[in-house]
């Protein structure tokens, strides 16, 4: 026992030393949603930007409400959704500024190899998830308010149906990559965006169903918190972050990135 | 993919010692040992105080630490949230989405238990602690002192569980922390980004390191629960 | 002039009058044996004594001084009839009371020693206390106390589950603790004890002390 305590107080020596990313100058906090950084876009373009500014990005990835809210508490820099209309109204009400257009992904439609709605190949949206309410075969939905969610909701609500409720209807309120096993597991339908279908599709096995509508595009923002709010803020390092992003390197960079083969986003910054 | 698969691929990615694996044990290593050696002094001292004085509050404040031990991590991680937000009564600190933000929950986490542990420690000790010491001379500090001397080993256990809690609880550090990548990434924060991106192998890989330590914690507890009894 | 002279002693639990005692006095140099049925009180006198439980007291004498029962420490000795023996060493059991002292690491070590020689504990040095047998934990407890030169034992029944051999050697100990300026009060059932050379008896009897004649053919 006596011989242990040494042991004890070198283990919880080493314990406790600091690693070498826990600094915190020089840290520029970003709040996104867990699609963006699941799809691995971020993994390999923050590096680059790190290099050129020897500054350290912090990502906090949590569900698009969620992320507005860190920005609108002015407990981050910048936040990167995919949310207009909470975007516009995030700037308009003072939380956020510089508001640029970054890129943007794309939705899918997946679902049972069989089709039982009979959506393939369809070329409008609104009427595959017509034909999908119809049917009233199963359809998983985020049902977190995320830039997902926002998205199945407008196109349920430009058909007049309330699916809430129904019970074909399945709001999850879980993550992408949650939902996508799950739809998998019950062979339904779900709406997801390209870039987490593609890390999941081996998993789940629901082919893409129907794409291309040019309402299902997920365009991409990024917004600095406002400095005027949070004047603690780092407005500098955001600034940095949004320039880059948008600049010819950080757009060609966006393009350039793939999974399984294919490019998951199109730079967009104007 | 089948369970045996993803327990083979898991088994193969802890043998390659792949450093981010590593660094994510490290943070919940660091944090939940700091975050114990914060909050085990005051929880001590108060689950002592409670065993032997009379207060006004005493039992009130005996019920609101037994409340607080089946408090909800992923609640104390949002009232946390409140406290250290940046307009929030701490935010000056800066602390939330860092490891020391992380601490401080874990240390609410962890001190009900250390004082409600202790304050069974001492309820528990023999009777005789006391007289003995009393007749033998000592004045009131040093009674404390043997007091807590002789059930050394239950506040051990004490520490030990808090350190269980802390250590496989995800709801306060996904909230305080962020799961921010290299920094406040632990082991269970970790397994559920994991798991949420279908990645089985990895989510099991964390899930057998964190199983380990705690075998290894509480082989410890049995260890030292022999030897604390002399009666 | 008496070590601890008492008057005017009482104790109750709820209706039952266990203790009513009108005087008690102890001497120095003396030795006595405190007989009487289980439950009688004797526990619950010398824990009075010692000031580990209340009682309504009169008055309280120590050498003449008035004073407060349990703040005499370690001048009266209480010794528990189990003994409790702290987690640590046999060594550091029986150093316990003489740190504080002003007394310097030798004098401890040197002072230990002595105790445990004279309570034969030299063999169970290194033995953990919890792992003693009853008879070696109360030579332990006799030697914590001794260590301290108390004025006044109050010793509980020390040979109550001993076996005789251990028996045999507490209750020599227990012969040889008193001196010319000591006192030691034994409450015991043992017979042997009770053969204490010049040991005054008392019984205690329904709630009273009453000395006890050796000769009385009890």
């Amino acid at each position: 026992m006596k011989r242990f305590i040494p042991f004890l107080l070198a283990l919880s020596l080493l314990i406790s030393l600091p690693n070498e990313a826990a600094e915190n100058a020089g840290v520029i906090k970003l709040a996104t949603t867990t699609s963006t950084a699941s799809s691995g876009l971020l993994d390999y373009l923050l590096p680059k930007f790190e290099a050129k500014c020897s500054c350290k990005v912090h990502v906090i990835a949590v569900g698009t409400g969620k992320a507005l809210k860190l920005g609108e508490d002015g407990n981050v820099d910048v936040v990167l959704v995919h949310a207009r209309p909470a975007e516009d109204a995030f700037v308009l009400a003072g939380h956020g500024t510089d508001r640029r257009d970054v890129m943007y992904n794309d939705f899918v439609l997946v679902g049972p190899n069989n089709d039982p709605a009979r959506i393939k190949g369809e070329k409008d949206v609104l009427l595959a998830m017509k034909k999908i309410a119809d049917t009233q075969w199963k359809f998983v939905s985020r049902g977190d308010d995320s830039g997902t969610d926002q998205m199945e909701k407008s196109y349920w609500k430009a058909l007049g149906i309330q699916p809430a409720g129904q019970r074909w209807h399945y709001s999850a309120g879980q993550g992408m990559g949650e939902v996508l096993m799950m739809s998998g597991e019950m062979r339904a339908y779900t709406l997801t965006d390209r870039g987490t279908y593609i890390s999941f599709k081996d998993k789940i096995g629901l082919p893409v169903l129907m794409q291309g509508d040019a309402r299902m595009f997920n365009p991409y923002g990024i917004i600095a918190v406002n400095p005027k709010k949070y004047p603690r803020s780092n407005y500098q390092g955001a600034t940095e972050l949004i320039n880059w992003i948008t600049s010819a390197e950080g757009q060609k960079l966006i393009g350039e990135f793939k999974v399984g083969g294919e490019q998951l986003f199109v730079p967009s910054a104007k | 993919m089948s369970l045996s698969q993803a327990l083979f691929d898991a088994l193969r990615l802890l043998w390659e010692g792949d450093p981010t694996l590593w660094g994510i044990v490290h943070v919940s290593l660091r944090v939940c040992f700091l975050a114990l050696l914060l909050a085990t002094p005051p929880a001590v001292m108060l689950g002592f105080a409670l065993a032997n004085f009379q207060f006004p509050g005493r039992r009130m404040l005996i019920v609101l630490i037994q409340t607080l031990l089946a408090l909800p991590t992923v609640v104390v991680g949002l009232i946390l949230y409140f406290l250290l937000t940046r307009n929030g009564p701490l935010g000056n600190y800066e602390l939330l989405f860092t490891q020391g933000g992380m601490v401080l929950g874990q240390a609410v986490l962890a001190f009900p238990i250390l004082a409600a542990m202790t304050l069974s420690a001492v309820q528990g000790a023999d009777a005789r602690v006391v007289e003995t010491a009393r007749m033998l001379g000592a004045g009131r500090l040093r009674i404390a002192c043997t007091l807590m001397l002789e059930v050394r080993f239950a506040v051990m256990a004490a520490m030990i569980t808090g350190f269980g809690r802390v250590i496989s609880e995800i709801g306060c550090a996904m909230m305080v922390g962020g799961n921010i990548a290299g920094v406040t990434r632990n082991i269970t924060t970790a397994i559920a980004l994991e798991t949420s991106k279908g990645e089985f192998a990895q989510g099991i890989a964390l899930g057998i390191v964190l199983v380990s330590i705690a075998l290894v914690a509480n082989f410890g507890m049995a260890a030292l629960q022999g030897r604390g009894g002399q009666k | 002039m008496s070590l601890l002279q008492v008057r005017a002693l009482q104790k109750s639990f709820g209706e039952r009058n266990l203790l009513d005692i009108d005087a008690l006095e102890l001497h120095r140099g003396h030795s006595y044996v405190l007989t009487g049925v289980n439950g009688a009180g004797k526990t619950t006198l010398l824990r009075i004594l010692a000031g580990l439980e209340t009682a309504g007291i009169g008055s309280y004498l120590f050498d003449g001084q008035t004073a407060i029962p349990g703040q005499l420490a370690p001048r009266i000795v209480y010794l528990h009839q189990h003994p409790y023996l702290f987690d640590s060493s046999v060594f550091a059991n029986i150093a316990y009371g003489l740190h504080g002292r002003g007394l310097n690491r030798q004098q401890i070590e040197n002072r230990v020693h002595a105790e445990m020689a004279w309570a034969g504990l030299a063999q169970v040095a290194h033995v953990r206390p919890s792992k003693l047998s009853g008879g070696e934990k109360q030579r332990v407890a006799l030697a914590r106390a001794r260590a301290l030169s108390p004025d006044l034992w109050l010793l509980d029944e020390p040979t109550a589950n001993l076996d005789t051999e251990a028996r045999q050697q507490v209750t020599a100990l227990i012969g040889q603790i008193r001196d010319a300026n000591n006192c030691v009060l034994v409450a015991t059932h043992d017979t042997d004890l009770a053969n204490l050379p010049d040991a005054v008896h008392w019984v205690l009897d329904n709630s009273k002390v009453d000395e006890r004649s050796l000769d009385a053919g009890d």
